[in-house]
C-alpha cells in the first residue's frame, strides 16, 4: 500500500490518509480481507503522529471500509458497506453545495440554478448524443 | 479514584522582562499525558519564556506554573529527572568528546537507557565518535542534545525550535527520532517550531500566542476543518472593525486591495454569513496551517487601514 501525504494540502493529514485507502479500495488496488500496514508502521513510513493514523484507521473503520482484529491487525473488510440512499443523498447534496458555491461567486441567483439544471437534464436525457438506455 | 494529573499546568502566568512589557500576559493552558502540543507564535511572542517558566529556569510574576502538579523552581530534580529538552540555541560543554557528554549523563539519570543510547547512536552514525562537541555539525550536535533528552525515558519531551537551522534532511531525521519515540513511550512533547508542515506532521494541538496571550487552543484537525479563509473586497462597503465584530471572525487583516478575514465555520457557511451580512459574494476557502497562521498573526503594520 502506497499512500502519499501532502502537509500543505487543504485537507488534514487524516483525512488524507482516509481519502486514499477508500479510493484504493474503490479502485480495486485493495482488496476485501487485504491486511493494512500496522498503524506504527504507517505512522514511521509517513513520518507523522502514530495518532494521526490512528485517527483516519477508527474513522474508516465506523465507516465500515475496515476491521481491526485484535491482535492480528486491521484488514479491509470482507463486507464492504453498501451505499446507502442516505449515503448517496449525502454525496449528492457535497456535490450540490460546491455547485451553488460556484454558482453565487460568479454571482447567479438560486432561480438561475434552477434553469441551469432544468437545461442540464434536457441535454442529458433529449440529447442526441447520449445513448439509449436499455429499461431494466 | 484518581485521575491523571496535568503534565503541565499553566495558569493565568504573566512574566516581563522590561518594566510594563509583558512578554507573557494571562496565559492558561495545561497538558494531558501522553498529549503533543505544537506552540505557535511570531518571534518575540513568548514560545520561549513559556518553555523555560516550566523548565523552571524562570519564574511567573504572577500565576502559577505546575508541571507533574510541581512547582518547577521550588522542585527543580524532582521535575527535570522527568522531562527531556532540546532546544535551538542548546548549550553542550564545546570541550567535551561526544563519549564524555554520554558519560556525564548517565551518572545523572538513574533511568538511563543504554540500549537505546546505542540504537539512536547506530542511527546517526555517531557511534565511536571520538570528536568534541565543537568539531560536530550543527546537525549532529543536535542529534547528540536529543539523545541526551530522551534515553532517561522522560513522561515529557520539550522541544524549543529543535530543527532550527538544520537543513530538510536533518530535521526530517529528527522528525523521524521523535515518531518513533511517540510509537515507543507515548511520551507527552510540547514543542515550538515555524515549520508547519513538521507541526502537521507531529499533530495534536496547536497552541497560538499572540501579544502575550493564547489566541488559538485547538485540535489541529479541528482546527483545520472548521476555520476558512474570507476574501473580501474592499470596495464592499465595509471596513475591518465592521468584519471583526462578525461571528466567528477570529482574525481580519487587510491585503493590497482586499481584507483577508479568518472565520470558524465551513466555507458554505461562511459564505452565506457574508451575503447576508454585507450583501456581498465573497470568496471562502479552506487554507493549509501555514497560511492560516500568516493570516492570524502577520501583517501587523496594515491595521492603520482602519
Amino acid at each position: 500500500m502506497y499512500l502519499a501525504i501532502n502537509p500543505s494540502d487543504d485537507l488534514p493529514i487524516y483525512r488524507q490518509i482516509m481519502r486514499q485507502i477508500m479510493d484504493a479500495i474503490a479502485g480495486g488496488r485493495l482488496h476485501s480481507g487485504e491486511r493494512l500496514t500496522s498503524h506504527r508502521e504507517l505512522s514511521e513510513q509517513l513520518v507523522i503522529a502514530p495518532l494521526t493514523v490512528k485517527k483516519a484507521y477508527d474513522e474508516l473503520e465506523a465507516l465500515g471500509y475496515i476491521e481491526s482484529q485484535r491482535g492480528r491487525g486491521t484488514f479491509v473488510s470482507a463486507r464492504l458497506p453498501k451505499v446507502t440512499q442516505a449515503v448517496r443523498t449525502a454525496q449528492l447534496k457535497a456535490a450540490a453545495q460546491a455547485l451553488l458555491s460556484q454558482a453565487y461567486l460568479a454571482g447567479l441567483e438560486f432561480s438561475d440554478v434552477l434553469k441551469v439544471i432544468k437545461d442540464a437534464d434536457r441535454e442529458l436525457t433529449d440529447g442526441p448524443a447520449q445513448p439509449q438506455r436499455k429499461a431494466q | 479514584m484518581t485521575t491523571p494529573a496535568s503534565v503541565i499546568a499553566f495558569n493565568d502566568v504573566a512574566r516581563s522582562y522590561k518594566k510594563d512589557r509583558p512578554v507573557l500576559d494571562g496565559v492558561t493552558f495545561s497538558m494531558q499525558p501522553g498529549e503533543v502540543v505544537a506552540l505557535l507564535g511570531r518571534n518575540a511572542s513568548g514560545k520561549t519564556t513559556l518553555i523555560n517558566l516550566a523548565m523552571g529556569m524562570l519564574f511567573p510574576h504572577r500565576g502559577t506554573v505546575r508541571v507533574f502538579g510541581m512547582n518547577p523552581t521550588a522542585q527543580p530534580v524532582a521535575v527535570k529527572s522527568r522531562i527531556g529538552f532540546v532546544s535551538e540555541d542548546q548549550i553542550l560543554p564545546p570541550g567535551m568528546r561526544v563519549e564524555e557528554v554520554f558519560a556525564f549523563h548517565r551518572y545523572l539519570f538513574k533511568s538511563w537507557d543504554r540500549t537505546l543510547e546505542k540504537q539512536l547512536l547506530d542511527r546517526f552514525e555517531l557511534s565511536n565518535n571520538t570528536q568534541k562537541i565543537k568539531q560536530l555539525s550543527k546537525g549532529q550536535a543536535r542529534q547528540i542534545a536529543l539523545i541526551c533528552a530522551v534515553c532517561h525515558r522522560p513522561e515529557l519531551l520539550i522541544l524549543d525550535e529543535p530543527a532550527g537551522g538544520l537543513d530538510p534532511a536533518a530535521r526530517r531525521e529528527f522528525l523521524e527520532t521523535s515518531i518513533q519515540l511517540l510509537n515507543r513511550d507515548g511520551s507527552a512533547i510540547l514543542f515550538s517550531s515555524h515549520h508547519m508542515g513538521d507541526v502537521e506532521r507531529l499533530g495534536g494541538r496547536a497552541v497560538l500566542l499572540d501579544e502575550g496571550k493564547v489566541r488559538i487552543d485547538s485540535d489541529l484537525d479541528a482546527l483545520r476543518e472548521n476555520t476558512c479563509l474570507a476574501v473580501i473586497l474592499q470596495y464592499a462597503a465595509t471596513n475591518l472593525s465592521d468584519i471583526r465584530q462578525l461571528d466567528g471572525c477570529i482574525g481580519a487583516r487587510a491585503v493590497t486591495n482586499d481584507w483577508h478575514a479568518i472565520f470558524r465555520g465551513t466555507p458554505v457557511g461562511v459564505h452565506a454569513q457574508l451575503q447576508h451580512a454585507f450583501n456581498i459574494s465573497a470568496q471562502c476557502i479552506r487554507i493549509p496551517l501555514e497560511e492560516l497562521f500568516v493570516e492570524l498573526v502577520g501583517g501587523k503594520q496594515t491595521s492603520g487601514a482602519l
